[in-house]
């Protein structure tokens, strides 16, 4: 229901394909910024979206609802797979693979050139430790977590995670302290 | 009291005014009568600010996230493997066709791959535009491309051009390269990926004529003087239209366009040129160079019609962007200029001359990260691109010569 072509199915097909177009325009960038913390290869993350942008548009009934509804539903979906691609021992293999050959290109290019291969080394070492204590961390306090440090509002981590407003504050207080407690078992100082 | 009591907020309440999620006014009155809850609210702010500053490292930051170029690409990207409908989802990066040091200046690229597509069915409106039917006058048969000029996209207008290309489908039959039927931008992606790896001689030989190659003493220091060279072989697109099949389909969209009799079985004919690519650069070397020459890009019509009505035709196709539209009607010489679409939120580009009077256009990526050059020289397409700045690139391009 995407395109043009869907519309010789059905007369509002092009009305849902500006639907969609405009759900994609607007959660795009936003969950990239989410996923790619969870996996930080900019490849690996646009191969995330299309996969949950893949399932929104499977599901009519669903990009029927109101925006903030699907945006809960794809922080969900996005996070799911990013942690489930992690997770998976093939992809991780390939990832590691690809991040070693991309480790110049994916770095920012004033970064590499301020902090100098040693730099990037150390600054690498630092983020996969920072995911790795968020890994270990329990499944619901570790999304409340990441959708907290990735910007979201109370409001929208409840809707994404189906829980009341009130017991945002309680889940956040709790991951922090265990992703702080975890993160300085790995990285005695 | 230095602990908190059953009738002080819980940890959650406390962490929720940290972010100002909840009405302070009375929590502040109640902190600063208890010590208990000071003690917890500098707890909770410790590991905040703790876990804010790990976190802050896994930001891709404001130039890492995608810009709405990017996002349009992304978009296509996913409307073409909807249409695929093949389990692998990542079909491109998983065959990687481009060598991985061009990750570097990897989005222009993925963008050029749009582009070309859509510079393909540019040319075709720009041969059968109002002005271009005046010019025609019965004997311009044919669209050869000679002379390149920009025309301004934005990432909508980008998706727009790309949809109604993909629902060519609709109205007759896309024929594509090995005889498959499907979309357009496939056959191009598909061209791309089966580039062979040759030699200068092969490679002058596949394109019909001398490959032309640039200074070495020009290259960015570190990169292989010796360049990786690549064909992509030439390629054919077919389309031919349907008059039951487009009547249909337009009815279907609630257009009413009324379909001429002798439009059926008519045939528009694009045929892209083999390319040659030189590749500099290796997996280790910062900078990366490319030098692409190719011939001419011909658009051909067959059948009862002629070019003019065809324009008609496909400018009464829904969903073409009006703005687009316009700048190409502007087009003069438009039976022998490729439009070439710039994505405007992401590059600068100017209208330059190349080895001597040979218009062209140097593109300059917005991030100062890359940046491109193209033109046409007797009969032959140029174009340089790579991760450096736009004058080193233009000089670069004026050394290109048979060495």
């Amino acid at each position: 229901m995407l395109n043009l072509a869907d519309a010789a199915v059905s007369p509002t097909a092009e009305s849902s394909a500006t639907r969609f177009d405009a759900l994609f325009q607007r959660f795009y960038s936003e969950l990239f910024g989410l996923v790619y913390r969870v996996l930080g290869d900019r490849m690996e993350t646009e191969d995330t979206l299309q996969e949950t942008f893949l399932k929104l548009s499977d599901d009519a009934g669903l990009q029927a609802r109101p925006d903030p509804e699907v945006g809960a539903w794809l922080r969900r979906v996005a996070i799911n797979l990013a942690f489930n691609r992690l997770r998976s021992a093939k992809r991780a293999r390939a990832r590691i693979e690809r991040v070693g050959r991309l480790e110049r290109s994916d770095e920012e290019p004033t970064d590499s050139e301020m902090l100098g291969p040693a730099g990037l080394l150390v600054r690498h070492e630092e983020q996969a430790a920072v995911r790795r204590a968020l890994a270990e961390v329990p499944e619901r306090q570790r999304d409340c977590l990441l959708l907290r440090h990735s910007g979201y509002s109370y409001a929208e981590i409840a809707m994404t995670q189906g829980i009341a407003i009130g017991s945002v504050g309680v889940l956040l207080a709790r991951a922090e302290h265990a992703f702080r407690t975890t993160y300085r078992r790995q990285t005695p100082q | 009291m230095n602990t908190p009591s059953a009738a002080c907020p819980d940890i959650g309440v406390w962490r929720a005014w940290l972010d100002r999620e909840v009405d302070a006014a009375q929590l502040e009155e109640h902190l600063a009568q208890c010590p208990g809850c000071r003690g917890v609210v500098a707890l909770l702010r410790e590991d905040a600010d703790h876990v804010r500053a790990a976190f802050a490292l896994l930001s891709p930051g404001q130039a890492g996230l995608p810009s709405t170029a990017d996002a349009a690409v992304a978009r296509e990207r996913l409307e073409w493997q909807r249409r695929r409908s093949v389990p692998e989802l990542s079909p491109l990066y998983a065959q990687e066709p481009i060598p991985m040091f061009l990750s570097r200046i990897s989005t222009p690229w993925r963008i050029a791959a749009s582009a070309v597509a859509a510079a393909v069915v540019l040319s075709i409106l720009v041969s059968v535009t109002p002005e271009g039917r005046a010019l025609a006058a019965g004997f311009l048969a044919q669209f050869r491309s000679q002379q390149v000029t920009a025309i301004e996209v934005t990432p909508q207008s980008q998706t727009e051009i790309m949809r109604t290309l993909n629902a060519l489908g609709n109205l007759g039959t896309v024929n594509m390269p090995g005889g498959q039927t499907g979309r357009p931008e496939a056959a191009i992606r598909n061209a791309s990926e089966q580039a062979k790896t040759a030699t200068l001689a092969e490679a002058s030989q596949a394109i019909g004529f001398k490959l032309e190659t640039p200074d070495p003493a020009l290259l960015p220091t570190g990169v292989d003087k010796t360049p990786r060279v690549q064909v992509m072989p030439s390629s054919q697109i077919r389309f031919t239209f349907d008059k039951t099949k487009a009547s249909n389909y337009l009815k279907s969209t609630g257009h009413e366009v009324t379909v001429p009799d002798k439009f059926d079985g008519a045939t528009l004919v694009v045929s892209i040129p083999s390319a040659a690519l030189l590749q500099y650069g290796n997996g280790s070397s910062k900078e990366a160079l490319i030098v692409g020459q190719a011939g001419e890009l011909v658009v051909d019509v067959e059948g009862k019609v002629k070019l003019d009505e065809m324009r008609d035709f496909l400018l009464s196709l829904p969903g073409l962007p009006p703005t687009v539209v316009n700048q190409l009607k502007q087009i003069k010489t438009w039976n022998q200029t490729l439009p070439i679409p710039v994505p405007v939120d992401q590059m600068n580009w100017q209208s330059t001359n190349f080895h001597g009077n040979n218009q062209g256009l140097l593109l300059n990526d917005n991030s100062g990260v890359g940046s491109a050059a193209i033109w046409y020289e007797s009969g032959h397409m140029y174009g340089v691109a790579g991760s450096l700045r736009a004058d080193k690139l233009k000089a670069i391009a004026e050394s290109l010569a048979v060495r």
